[in-house]
């Protein structure tokens, strides 16, 4: 249900010592003419005392719906719920979570709760990656390596500590498992904040921003359990059953490990272009208007997620094109 | 041709818009309790507003923020708010703050005669007569129900994964856990404290039995409960969350274990937001998305009566006065309308 009256939510991840509370504090100090409200979790780094921040407790339930990878944030539905009786309304509410979560959960609470769903929407997921612990924390950490691939804005933030080619390498190593987020690089999160909040990254024709050049196929990883991505291309017009057929089915057998999704698809026989959405099992689609005049009608998907390479993604994909 | 208009907008007024007054507040009603003679209103911009026929309402500024909960107590309210602040507030305007939890929200109140309790986060907090600090009963998740019984004995808290139930014995609480998996929101005992109900974070309704933990799953909702209420002698528990009220009947042995509900109250499109029971009959409100009120027997063979026009906005509580002469009725955008049920009155 799109819904003009939807309050945007930004859900802020970020490994401890990131930046995130530098953020925070700028979102809820600076004089830009917002309401905005923060949710914040008690392991935050540090109090901040403000009237418009709201302190939660992360409680990851399971869903009753036959979905095994379905879980949601049970304090969200609540506490969206209580802020979304308040008499002012506000421009955007900012989730923070704790520096190992796992954003998926905070996700897929906008797919699944419909209260949530008809009041606010899913704005942006924003990560803030220190540049100078970054790789070492991708290493150690899969917490790390989820932040990154769930994102659709990446802060890399203290870039000032590092030098221009680590600035490089770590930029390829983000790139790597997730190719549609957008990088900024920043000193103590120095990044304007429309570029942060308000962004409508999970509206469903933004998925027709990814960038072709992003689209390359990478399979030069280390380890079978990291995060990569994968995308196709193709400009024959897919078969609109293959396709349902297959991808349903993918994200049903393989979506704990397909941690997002997204596509433009051209159908034989349709006019106007498909575009979909996902995290894990959960996802959105619609027809989003007709093609471009003058524009290749080319399908476009993107995976990220683990053990990509077992899934038969091209052969699956290749498959649904139209005869 | 403006006069047509509102001739004709006139008409379509039900009885009881017309003999009532209206108010606009302008912040979403949340909770509503019966006074006496007053029905109390908490909203969205942290006012506590006192209704009373004949007279504009007295209004309180009681927390910063929602009012997230509310419930009487003796001849005041408990109320809890988004500013972490549990208090108890009189008709005349008499705020006294028992405590103030910070920037954690108070999501639950209730009360039995002289005990005032609340929740924050997992914990519960108790406040007998005459003491000063308060019992803590600690959850393993987030409390989202409190419901005593008619007693005051036995303590029910909903949580996630099910309901904790606290029994009062020699002074002490003692606990015992009702289990099914999903999370667990309002909180129920039926009349004769056989049974416990709660509204899931799911469509549907969840109760047990509690001489012997049976389950009780009542599922088939197009929606999320948000309300149900206790309607008759058999007695029905009549719920929201569908397009008509939703009555599952609670009479004999085995409650409404493989029976079907009745259903009442049609609102065609629009989903049931909020019921309420109308006091020693067997006839219940239903309110809807789009604002509509109906008033309708525990019969699918009688028509419904239209309490409320559309005002575009669900029915968020509905009130009755103790002495069952005055119905309130509140929607999220805050347009309250405060009628006497009976043309005489």
């Amino acid at each position: 249900m799109e819904n003009t009256s939807q309050v945007p939510v930004t859900v802020l991840t970020g490994f401890l010592g990131a930046g995130k509370t530098t953020l925070l504090n700028r979102i809820l100090t600076e004089q830009h003419g917002r309401k905005y409200a923060v949710i914040v979790n008690e392991f935050g780094e540090q109090g901040i005392d403000n009237d418009l921040v709201v302190d939660a407790d992360e409680e990851v339930f399971e869903m009753n719906n036959g979905c095994i990878c379905c879980t949601v944030r049970g304090d969200l539905i609540r506490i969206l719920s209580g802020l979304m009786k308040r008499a002012d309304k506000l421009d955007a509410i900012i989730v923070e979570t704790t520096g190992l979560a796992d954003p998926a959960p905070v996700a897929q609470t906008f797919f699944v709760d419909q209260d949530v769903a008809d009041r606010t929407k899913l704005d942006a997921i924003v990560t803030v990656a220190d540049a100078v612990h970054l790789s070492s924390q991708l290493v150690d950490h899969h917490e790390a390596e989820e932040q990154i691939a769930f994102a659709d804005v990446i802060l890399l933030n203290k870039v000032e500590l590092v030098g221009d080619n680590d600035i490089v390498k770590v930029n390829d190593r983000i790139r790597k498992i997730n190719p549609f987020a957008k990088i900024i690089k920043t000193t103590r999160c120095d990044a304007p904040l429309d570029e942060i909040v308000g962004l409508n990254a999970f509206s469903l024709d933004r998925v027709l921003d990814i960038e072709p050049d992003f689209l390359e196929s990478d399979h030069d990883h280390e380890h079978d359990d990291d995060v990569t991505s994968l995308s196709f291309v193709s400009d024959t017009p897919l078969d609109m059953d293959k396709f349902q057929d297959w991808f349903g089915n993918l994200l049903r057998t393989k979506g704990q490990d397909i941690l997002r999704s997204k596509g433009i698809l051209n159908f034989k026989g349709e006019e106007e272009r498909y575009v979909f959405q996902g995290v894990h099992m959960l996802m959105d689609a619609s027809p989003m208007g007709p093609w471009p005049k003058g524009k290749d009608r080319s399908s476009r998907v993107v995976f990220i997620g683990r053990d990509l390479d077992n899934m038969n993604l091209k052969e699956g994909f290749d498959n649904c094109k139209s005869a | 041709m403006n006069a047509d208009l509102e001739t004709l907008q006139e008409s379509n007024k039900t009885e009881l818009e017309r003999r009532g007054s209206i108010f606009n507040i302008g912040a979403p009603a949340t909770e509503a309790v019966t006074i006496r003679d007053q029905i109390a209103v908490g909203f969205g911009d942290g006012t506590v507003r006192f209704f009373q026929s004949g007279s504009d309402p007295k209004t309180v500024k009681a927390h910063k923020g929602v009012v997230l909960s509310m419930t009487n107590y003796e001849d005041h309210v408990l109320t809890g708010g988004e500013d972490g602040r549990f208090l108890k507030i009189s008709s005349d305007g008499n705020i006294d703050e028992i405590f103030n939890f910070g920037s954690k929200w108070v999501d639950c109140v209730a009360s039995h005669k002289d005990t005032k309790v609340c929740s924050s986060g997992k914990n519960v907090y108790i406040w007998t007569k005459n003491k000063d600090k308060p019992l803590t009963l600690e959850h393993q998740s987030t409390v989202a129900g409190l419901a005593f019984d008619n007693k005051g004995k036995r303590l029910a808290v909903s949580r996630y994964g099910g309901v904790t139930l606290w029994k009062l014995n020699n002074n002490k609480w003692t606990s015992s856990n009702f289990t099914w998996k999903g999370s667990h929101g309002t909180v129920t005992f039926s009349p004769d404290t056989k049974y416990i109900v709660t509204a899931m974070q799911e469509n549907q309704i969840h109760g047990w039995r509690l001489n012997d933990k049976a389950d009780l799953a009542m599922r088939g909702y197009p929606s999320k409960i948000k309300s149900f209420t206790w309607v008759g002698d058999t007695p029905y528990l009549v719920t929201s969350g569908s397009s008509d009220a939703v009555c599952w009947p609670f009479d004999g042995k085995e409650g409404p274990m493989g029976r079907k509900p009745i259903v009442v109250a049609n609102g065609g499109k629009e989903l049931a937001t909020f019921v309420k029971a109308l006091n020693g009959e067997k006839a219940v409100f239903t309110g809807f998305t789009d604002g509509s009120v109906l008033l309708a027997e525990i019969d699918e063979s009688k028509k419904p009566i239209m309490i409320r026009s559309s005002t575009g906005s669900e029915v968020s509580t509905i009130a009755i006065s103790s002495d069952n002469s005055q119905i309130l009725i509140g929607d999220m955008k805050g347009s309250i309308l405060l009628s006497s049920l009976w043309a005489d009155n």
